[in-house]
Parts: structure tokens; sequence; C-alpha cells
């Protein structure tokens, strides 16, 4: 192949390092007015009164709305959200009154003449807490909302969604388990910190047509959810993404969009602006929820896991629209990369009075293997074998079965898993450095599957030029991943042109055809196929003309650099530009018109599972496997953690551009560091008490260890090229082999992330006091 | 941000008379890199914003043969960078170099960080234990007031409200040795958890730290239990404990009280232990 | 209240009538239209709107823009010089040193200035140089790797 498999280089490269790509906040528009939001300084409160009329008074205030104006409820999977709070606040920062101003100054200064009287409720600040019968309610009215049929939340409590997994008799199996192994776990809220805070513009024309610019994900998405919220035809609104400035989830769905519509509304022509401040980010954009695992394991002496017994518990915040599928897929993933014949799960996602769960790179499988991949090494110990050895007994071949009871035929986990084991030199003893510092190796594996409605959709379309360049439309989004770059290599290779001849348009809800989400780890495999479907499409189109032109039979002829060939007489051939606007005869007659390919793609054969066992033949579209393998040095005296070595090792079915991948890879490393050592939203009462950088940390270019990036390749059949998705897998083992590596080092087992260096030092204290 | 008159002055006098003018309503703009973060978040709203970088003089760092001095305005990293603090002076020049980043030490001075008044102040430690002296510009002129007894409390300090803190200054100590030790959560642009310098000089010692009180404190009942004694590990594990004892942190998002008071005993054993 | 003030930005001499509590970050975006520098958090703790004041990298979102008269500003937009990228652009691109791009002209700049004050920088100089510019996106590997490169070709 010419452009698939190599390091093309990124097709939005110049207009990143030279500052000129529009980002939404870059976005300057004559007539503007900025939104400012009052939010809700209590966790949970009912709202009794509102008084903004001395707001509303001051110079350049053009209009103040609150939420009982917009009583609709919204949400992606269960429909409990609404733009601006309607009757109590349930969070710390929820949006109660949004004023609209000539400038940001004003809208900001106006924010303090509002007066909003609250009654406190008790607050529901513990996920545990909030499943008990006795537990205030955040959701009283549950039982009224709307869902998705494949979610199950139970009215009356504060569970939005109780997930199950029977497969087996689990409780049997432990009665003859040699030994059971149960372990607790806790993983913290996080925040994904984009660079780029949220931001989005709405402008209305004089007719009524709706546009909104949003640093996005999912501008279809987008466009799905205000047209509910606001009665929008969809052929009357349309949602541009012009650049996404780092989503890792946090820009899927909708977050502040909806409040600036009914102001778009009230001034037509005017741009109306809202971007959020950092502190707006870390406390009102979506968080990753946070979990306490329960995981109970049953294993004979020789190694072979026989059951597992998992109850998840989502610290949901406030709002669970999005947060319900965090809960399924973790509940469908629960067995993790192994292959155990009886699998036991409860997974719960909870209401909170804290800020609102959402996806988060790996959507659920970073929180739920830093207790999996932990519980494993603790088995591997008490049956007296290594933390290798029983991930090889147990872990997923092909042919195997899932925990959902699908058996899969591809699965590259023992690959990956050598490869780390080797890379990291697993059964070489670390080196000693000094009495008070130690060292030590961990492994852990991993996978993911794209976790997505079973018919999740993408499309593509390509369009020849008559100089033989083409213009490639998808609404995939290039969130930083470098969807743009592979989406245009994989036409480039079909169309058998060079990538500089492609140019892609992306992110625009009426020019660009449709993307369910850009999200899931699906984009190259999903968009990916669709962009190849379109490619072949606009192939054939040529082919039929050229048959035509040159008079050999079209199974005789192929593309080959820019130019329709004979596969068997190469001087034979007419350049596609040739055939772009149709086929011209002698006579100046012609026929078909210009090409244009279309593609299409639903993932084939994906079916909903089984709703009270989880069990089904084939629920998710694949699954990612890989491995890691980490070395860190643990500070004895002050508990600091230094990690010195990653091998990342997946199966990614085909390798589409080298150095795009590593980079994926490479930030999976990052963000799973930052996660395992330092990052925690730290809740109070429902307050963030760290709601900026100088209080939540992310890792700098001076806490990076040395990465070695490895890829196995087994195909995806039904993926472009034989590609799957991996940038979210990527950081899911990290946290727990860092977990393994430490107690490699010192012996210590640390349930709670983040692995501080107090917790880490109290930890060994612990241990060495007996 | 609400809005001010910004000012410029171009002397000290035109300064004094700024200050003096506006009763108390001036913030005083050096770096900025803390002032402008405050004005931003509404905790600061002053009528008169007095930018005092182009007031001549201040931006030199001054090498006498007994004494140096640093003006108000010279920068972190110009301190950090400088030869002479490099090389006579490391632990000094470590502290300067351990705040922030690279853009805001470009940005953000010595002095400026010292009348923050923080009790986290990453170059209070070094200058507390090279008993520097703070040099301040008032009606009466140039008074000395020596650093330990410049902090109040947290964000406070003795400085009134017409007074111009010109610069601090140290005597010359050759043979002074010192180790100066940051820990945070992060290793770059973070916060000190804790922080100390450990200096010896002759038979003396002297420790200071941050993060463990309201303001950057010596540990002066250590430093009397150490002075003219041999060292020996037991005399170390001996003077960790007492450490351990003066100090008087709290518990916060960043560390508790227990982990800090730890950490200053591991702090001064690592140093210590340096000259066994 | 405003000030008058003057000063050089991308080499040229420009005047500008500024609110006094205007930062210079809003002035370069608002006032002259310069968007690459990004505003991340506001205080200086991200990097995304680092520029080139008098030589050095500033983070211009804590920098009031009256503080600018007379000084010499350079932003990412000044790096291209005839139409030709800088040598770190270059890299940065053929390094794949970015992704979503929200930090690339601050991390850019911060590179820029640290190889005009220390053309060799080693590769712990170049990690902790660019400590101030935070990047969620790419793990920071290539971004080094992509500095590596310039500066050794400042070596040859």
């Amino acid at each position: 192949m010419k452009f698939v498999g190599t390091s093309v280089k990124r097709v939005d490269g110049v207009k990143k390092v030279t500052g000129s790509l529009k980002y939404v906040d870059d976005i300057k528009l004559s007539k503007m007015l900025y939104v400012a939001v009052k939010r809700s300084p209590h966790p949970h409160a009912k709202i009794l009164s509102i008084n903004f009329e001395k707001a509303l008074a001051i110079k350049g205030v053009k209009d103040i709305i609150t939420g009982d104006l917009f009583t609709k409820r919204g949400g992606l999977y269960l429909e409990d959200k609404n733009f601006l709070a309607v009757g109590k606040v349930r969070y710390r920062g929820e949006a109660v009154v949004a004023v609209c101003a000539i400038s940001e100054e004003i809208a900001q200064s106006a924010l303090e003449f509002i007066d909003i009287e609250y009654e406190v409720l008790p607050a529901v600040t513990n996920a545990k807490d909030a499943m008990k019968p006795d537990s205030p309610l955040v959701h009283p009215d549950l039982g009224e909302y709307k869902w998705a049929p494949v979610f199950f939340p139970v009215p009356g409590t504060n569970i939005s969604n109780h997930y199950t997994l029977r497969k087996g008799d689990a409780k049997k199996a432990f009665e003859t388990a040699d030994f059971v192994v149960e372990n607790e776990f806790y993983v913290p809220h996080v925040q994904h910190v984009p660079i780029e805070t949220h931001t989005a513009i709405a402008q209305m024309d004089a007719d009524g047509f709706m546009t909104v610019w949003a640093s996005c994900q999912s501008p279809y998405a987008v466009r799905q959810a205000l047209s509910e919220a606001f009665d929008l035809p969809l052929n009357r609104l349309r949602v541009l993404s012009p650049a996404v400035g780092g989503g890792f989830g946090s820009k899927a769905g909708t977050t502040l969009e909806g409040i600036l519509i009914p102001f778009a509304k009230k001034f037509p022509d005017h741009p109306v602006k809202l971007t959020y401040s950092r502190q707006d980010e870390f406390e009102n954009a979506y968080v990753r929820q946070g979990l306490h695992a329960r995981i109970k394991t049953g294993v004979n002496k020789d190694g072979k896991i026989i059951a597992v017994e998992n109850e998840f518990i989502w610290d949901g915040g406030a709002y669970n629209e999005y947060g319900v599928n965090i809960a399924k897929a973790a509940g469908y993933a629960s067995a993790g990369p192994y292959d155990i014949e009886n699998v036991y799960t409860d997974s719960y996602c909870v209401y909170t009075n804290h800020p609102v769960g959402g996806p988060y790179r790996g959507f659920g499988m970073s929180e739920i293997h830093f207790g999996i991949e932990q519980n494993l090494d603790m088995v591997a110990e008490r049956i007296g074998i290594d933390p290798v050895e029983i991930r090889r007994i147990n872990g997923m071949k092909p042919g195997g079965v899932t925990g959902t009871g699908e058996v899969v035929e591809v699965a590259g986990l023992m690959e990956c898993l050598d490869i780390a084991v080797d890379e990291i030199k697993f059964y070489e003893k670390s080196e000693t450095v000094s009495p008070t510092k130690v060292r030590g190796k961990g492994i852990a594996c991993g996978w993911k599957a794209p976790s997505m409605p079973t018919n999740a959709a993408s499309s593509a379309i390509i369009k020849l030029n008559e100089d033989g360049t083409a213009h490639l439309l998808v609404s995939a989004q290039d969130i930083g991943q470098g969807s743009d770059t592979v989406m245009t290599q994989i036409a480039a290779e079909v169309l058998s042109i060079s990538p500089e001849k492609i140019t892609i348009r992306t992110g625009d809800t009426d020019q660009t055809p449709y993307e369910w989400q850009t999200v899931a780890s699906r984009i190259t495999y999903s968009a990916g196929r669709a962009v190849f479907e379109a490619a072949n499409d606009a192939m054939n189109q040529l082919l039929e003309l050229a048959q035509i032109k040159i008079g050999l039979s079209k199974r005789d002829l192929e593309l080959r650099d820019g130019y329709v060939v004979s596969k068997i007489y190469p001087d034979r051939k007419v350049a596609i530009s040739e055939l772009a606007l149709g086929l011209t005869f002698e006579d100046g007659s012609g026929i078909h018109g210009p090409i244009i390919g279309r593609g299409a793609f639903i993932p084939p054969n994906v079916r909903n599972a089984d709703k009270k066992t989880g069990l089904g033949e084939h629920p998710v579209v694949f699954w990612t496997y890989g491995a890691q393998g980490i070395e860190v040095e643990v500070d004895l005296e002050t508990g600091a953690v230094k990690i010195l070595k990653v091998v990342s090792v997946f199966d990614v079915g085909k390798v589409m551009n080298p150095q795009l991948l590593e980079g994926q890879m490479e930030g999976a490393i990052a963000q799973g560091i930052g996660t395992a050592l330092f990052e925690e939203l730290m809740l109070k009462e429902g307050k963030v008490l760290n709601p900026s950088f100088v209080d939540y940390k992310i890792p700098t270019a001076d806490d990076m260890p040395e990465m070695v990036i490895k890829f196995v390749e087994n195909p995806e059949d039904t993926g472009p090229f034989g590609a799957r998705g991996v940038a979210e897998p990527a950081m899911v083992p990290t946290a727990p082999a860092i977990a393994n590596a430490i107690y490699a080092a010192t012996g210590i087992r640390l349930n709670t992330m983040p692995l501080t260096a107090e917790r880490v030092l109290n930890a060994i204290k612990a241990k060495n006091n007996g | 941000m609400k809005t001010f008159e910004y000012l410029r002055p171009t002397s000290l006098k035109e300064a004094l008379d700024i200050l003096k003018n506006h009763d108390g309503n001036v913030s005083i703009l050096n770096g900025g890199t803390d002032l402008i973060v405050r004005m931003r978040e509404g905790h600061s709203s002053p009528e008169v914003v007095m930018d005092i970088k182009k007031i001549p003089g201040l931006d030199q760092i001054q090498v006498d043969e007994d004494r140096i001095t640093i003006g108000a305005t010279v920068l972190l990293n110009d301190l950090g960078l400088n030869e002479v603090i490099k090389t006579r002076y490391p632990y000094l020049a470590q502290a300067a170099l351990s705040v922030g980043s690279k853009q805001v030490r470009n940005r953000a001075t010595c002095i400026g960080n010292i009348c923050n008044a923080s009790p986290l102040a990453d170059t209070a430690t070094p200058l507390l234990a090279l008993n520097a002296d703070v040099h301040i510009y008032g009606e009466e002129g140039i008074k000395t007031v020596p650093l330990k007894d410049f902090f109040v409390f947290v964000r406070k300090t003795v400085l009134k409200p017409n007074e111009i803190v010109t610069g601090i200054s140290f005597k010359q100590d050759p043979e002074a040795l010192g180790i100066f030790t940051k820990m945070s959560r992060r290793k770059e642009v973070d916060l000190s958890t804790v922080c100390s310098t450990v200096m010896r000089t002759g038979t003396e010692y002297r420790i200071s730290c941050g993060a463990v009180a309201p303001t950057p404190v010596r540990l002066f009942k250590t430093e009397a239990f150490l002075s003219g004694k041999t060292l020996t590990g037991e005399v170390i594990e001996e003077a960790c404990k007492l450490a351990e004892g003066e100090v008087v942190p709290i518990s916060d998002i960043r560390a508790s009280e227990a982990y800090r008071r730890e950490m200053v005993g591991v702090m001064l054993r690592r140093a210590l232990s340096e000259w066994l | 209240m405003k000030t008058m003030i003057e000063f050089t930005l991308n080499g040229e001499v420009v005047e500008c009538l500024v609110d006094n509590q205007r930062t210079l970050l809003k002035m370069i975006r608002e006032d002259f239209d310069l968007t690459g520098a990004k505003e991340g958090c506001g205080a200086g703790e991200c990097g995304a709107c680092t520029i080139i004041v008098d030589g050095k990298a500033l983070n211009a979102c804590l920098v009031l823009a009256v503080e600018a008269d007379g000084t010499e500003i350079t932003t990412i937009e000044g790096l291209v010089v005839d139409g030709e990228l800088d040598p770190l652009q270059v890299s940065f691109i053929d390094n794949a040193a970015l992704q979503c791009g929200y930090c690339t002209p601050g991390m850019i700049m911060t590179a820029k200035a640290m190889l005009e004050e220390n053309p060799h920088p080693t590769e712990n100089e170049i990690r902790e140089g660019i400590s101030g510019n935070l990047c969620r996106c790419t793990g920071y590997k290539k971004i080094i790797e992509a500095i590596q490169v310039v500066a050794d070709q400042n070596k040859a």
C-alpha cells in the first residue's frame, strides 16, 4: 500500500503550527453578544425565588433568562437534564440564570445583581450512601422521565441504571473454588482538562434559521439535542464544529450550547457567545465519574479463574443522561480480557449532588481495570504463580468466550502480553539504586469495546474535481487524534491519488454527511469504513466510464497514480481528471456527469444483549486488547513515585499511520500517569476544592518516562484495511500497571487512586509497623 | 477585572507620592504574576495600579565585597541564572528557579515572591537562612527590617501602605553551605508541599522551612541544638525530631499536617547527612 | 480608563488605545486579531498564551496590555517570514508534535525563546524548559523530539 500504513504528515499541520486555525473562541463576528451564567452555590437546594430586575436594568444587559421558561428535559440516553435549573439545583455550580449583554464584562458584572433565594436540601455526596433506602432523592420524579430501553433506572431510588450480567452460576463456582480473593477499590472523579475550554456561539437569521458553532466532538449529536429541546426542525438548524482543542469525551454530547439558543432566538442576526473559564471547565463540564468497586474472584490451584463477582457503584453526579451508559459498558466489560465461565455483575449508575459525570477516554474501563488488574495480581500471589502466568492462563485467546458469552475469533492479547513482558524485561530484577529508593515492575492488561448504540452510523462523500483532485466530506471530527489525516489516507489509497490532492472538510451538519459521534475510539474504524466505501463507489464509477473509454472490461482496470489503467496493457489508460465530470464522447455528447462517491456504514450484526442476563452473541462491534509493562521507583521516605519506563502494546488490527498512532499511545500514557499519580477532582460536601491548575495538576513534559510503543496487527474484518480503534484502550492498563509496579517495589497495595506520595508513604509505614 | 488608573513612576520619590496621594488604594505592579490573577478573580480591586518597573536602579543584583543586594524588580530567572548567585549561593538560585514556569519567572520577581508573604514562598527559605534584610523606602527614607521580622502572617507583612520595598540584601558568607529542598506533587511548576533550606556556616546551622506555618520560618530551637555539635547519625535523628516538633503545619488539599511534619524531618535528615 | 500605547508587533510599529484592565493576551487577540495565542487558564499555569516580549517568553494572560508600551513583541503569527515556516514549525509537523493544536502556538513560542537563549539544550533542559506549557494530547515525547531536531540543526 502506498499511503495507508505510512506516516503521512498531518493534513492540519500547517494551520496548527502557524496559529491560523480558528477555534470557536477565535471566531469574531459583528454584533456579537455575550452570555454569563449565575450558578448555584449549593449542591442541593430548592429555588424559591429569582430576582433579576436590578441586573436587567444595567446598561448593556440585553436579556436575562431562567430555567422555568424551558422546562423540557433532554439527554442522550436518559432525559433528566435541563440547560438551566428548573425548580431546584442538584450540584454546586449548576446554571440557574443566564445574562446576555453587549460585552463579556457587563454580562459578568451583572451576575452579582441577581438575587436567588434557595431552600437548602440535604445533599447526597457519596454514591454508596445514595444507594441506601433512606437517602434523600436527587431525582424524585425519575419514574416520569424517558429513557432508552437498554437502560434500567429504578424509580424511587437514586439508581439511574442497574446493569446486570449473569453468566453461568457464579455462586456455585465460588463454592468449589480453591481460593477466593475479594477486594474493594475506589477511583475518584477526574477532569478531562482539554486545553481549550468549552465554547459555543449561536446565531439566528431573520428567517429563523439557527447556526451554532460549538467546540464539540459530535455536531450531529448537538444538532439532535438542540432540535429536541427547542423544537427546531433539523433542516433549519446548522451545527458547525470548526476545530476542537482537545475533547477526551468532555465535548461529546452537549454541555453549554442550549443556554445560548433562547438569546439567539430573541436577538436575530446577533451571534451570542459563551466561553467557559477554566474554573467552569473543572466544575461544570463533564467529569469522569467516581467508582466504588468490589471484585471477588474464585480461582483453582492451577491458576484457572472459575468465577468473578463484581459490584460497581458509579458516582454519576447530578445528571446521568450519559453516565448510565458508562455503568453499562463497565458491566459488560467486567470480566476483563479474560475467559471466565461464571460471571455475576451488578453495575449501578447513581445520582449524587456532585458535578455531572460523563464520558472520559476509556468510558469506565480505566476505572474498573484499576481494580480488576490489581485483584488479579493478588490472586496470582495467593496461589503462588507470577502475574504474567495468571494472565497467560486466563487471558482471552482466539476462540475464547467473553463475559457476555460471545465467542471471539480475533484476540491478540497473548502476543501483546509477550511483547510487553519482553520489553520491560519483567523477569529481570530492577536495579538497586539506594537504601531509600526502590524499584519494581508491574504488568497489566486491558480491553475495551466501542461503547455505542448497536446501530451507530457513519457516512462519507467524495467529490472528484476536473483537475484530478478531490474533496472528502465527513463529520468525523479531528479532535487531535488525526482523523482528518487518516480519512484522507484511506481515500488516497483507494483512489490512488496522493493525499495532497484531497481536501477534507468536516464538522458542518449542513455540508458534511452524518456521523453519530466522534467518541468510543470508533472513527478510524467506522468513519474510515464509510470513507473506504465512498472511495470504492467513486472508483467503480470511474471504472464504468473508463471501460467505455478504453474499451477494456472494468475487471481488467485499476486506479493507479491518477489514472484508470489497464492491468494488462499499462499504456492503455485514462486520467481520472478526464472522467471527473462524466465521460464525453468525440461527438460532444456526454454521459454520467460528475463523479460523487457515497459511503455509509453501520457495524454489521451487532445486537442488543439479553436485558436480564446481559448475554448476547455479538453485543459489541469488537474488542481491542493490549498490555503494558511499567517500571517505577518509589522513595521510601517521602512516598514519591517516579515512573521510569512504560511499554505499551496493543492489537490495533492495522497500523494506519505509525506516527499518529504512536501519538495516541503516548498521550494515553500521559493521561494514565496523571490520573494514577496525582489527578483528583477533590470534592467536599459537593464543592470542588481544586478547580484550577494550581491544585489540579496534569503531567508536564518533565513527568514523562521513557516510552516504548509496539503494535500487533490481527485484522478486524469489517474495519478499513483491518483497522480497529485503540485511542481509549491505550490508557486502560496504565494506572493498574503502576499500582502493580509499586507493589513489586515496596510490597504495598493501594486500593484508592491517585497514588499520591502521602498515600504511598502511609501504606509503607503501615506495612513496616506490621 | 475592574478598571483602574495605571501609573508608571520613574523615581522612588514619585512612587511614594503616588502612594500617599491615593491613601492605601494602590496596588504595586511588579511582575504582576500574582496581582493580575488576584484582580481578575476579584480578590483585589485597586483604584491605582502603580508599575514600578521603570524606576531606575531597582533591576540590579549588586555584588559588593561583603554584601549582595537584590533589587526590587530583579526577575526570578535573572536571580537564578546569575553567575555569582549560582556559584556561591546555589541554594538561592535553585529556590528562585523552582518558582512557577520559565514564563512566570521571566516576569515574577524575588521581591514580589517575598512581599506576597505566602507561607510557601520558595525564595524565602534561603533568604531567611542567609539572615537577609529587607530594605524599605518610606517617608523617613530607607529603613531595614530583618526578613524574619518582615513576615507577619499569611499574606501579611510589616510593610505599611506608604512604603515600598526597594530590595533585599544579605551579608556575603563564603563559608556557608546550603541545601534547598522543595517537595511538591509534581516536580515542575507546582507549589511547595513543603520546602526548606538547611545551611551550615562554621559550626552553626540555620534551618528554614516553608509551608509549615503561617509564614516561612526559621527553626531556631533545632538550630540551637545543632550549634557546635559534631554531626553523627544520632545527632541528626535528634535534630529531625526537634524540627518535626518545632513546625506548626496545617492540613490542606496538598498534604496533611502529619505528612508535612514528617517531610520536615526527611528534608533535614537528607541535608545534614550530606555533611556527615 | 484607557491608555495610549505604542509597541512593535511582529516587526511592525503599532499603536493602541487600550483599557487599563485589558490583558496583553486580550489585546493581541481582540484588538489585533492575532488569535494564535490562546487563553487556556488565565492564570499563568498552562502556557497556551505564550508570546515573546523583548526576547523573553511570557504568559500574555499575566501581563497588562499597558505594560507592552515600548516593547517588541513576537507572536506565533510573526514566525512565518516571507511565507517560510520557522524551522520549529516545520519540525513540529515532521515529528507529529501536535494533536489538537490548542497548546501548539504557545509551545512553539516557548521553544523559540528557549533556543534563542540556549541553542543546544539537553533533553532534560528541553523537558524543564517546556514544563510551563501543558499539553493534554501528546504525552510530550514528540514535542521534545521536534525541539531536539531543531537544536541539532543549530549544532550543524
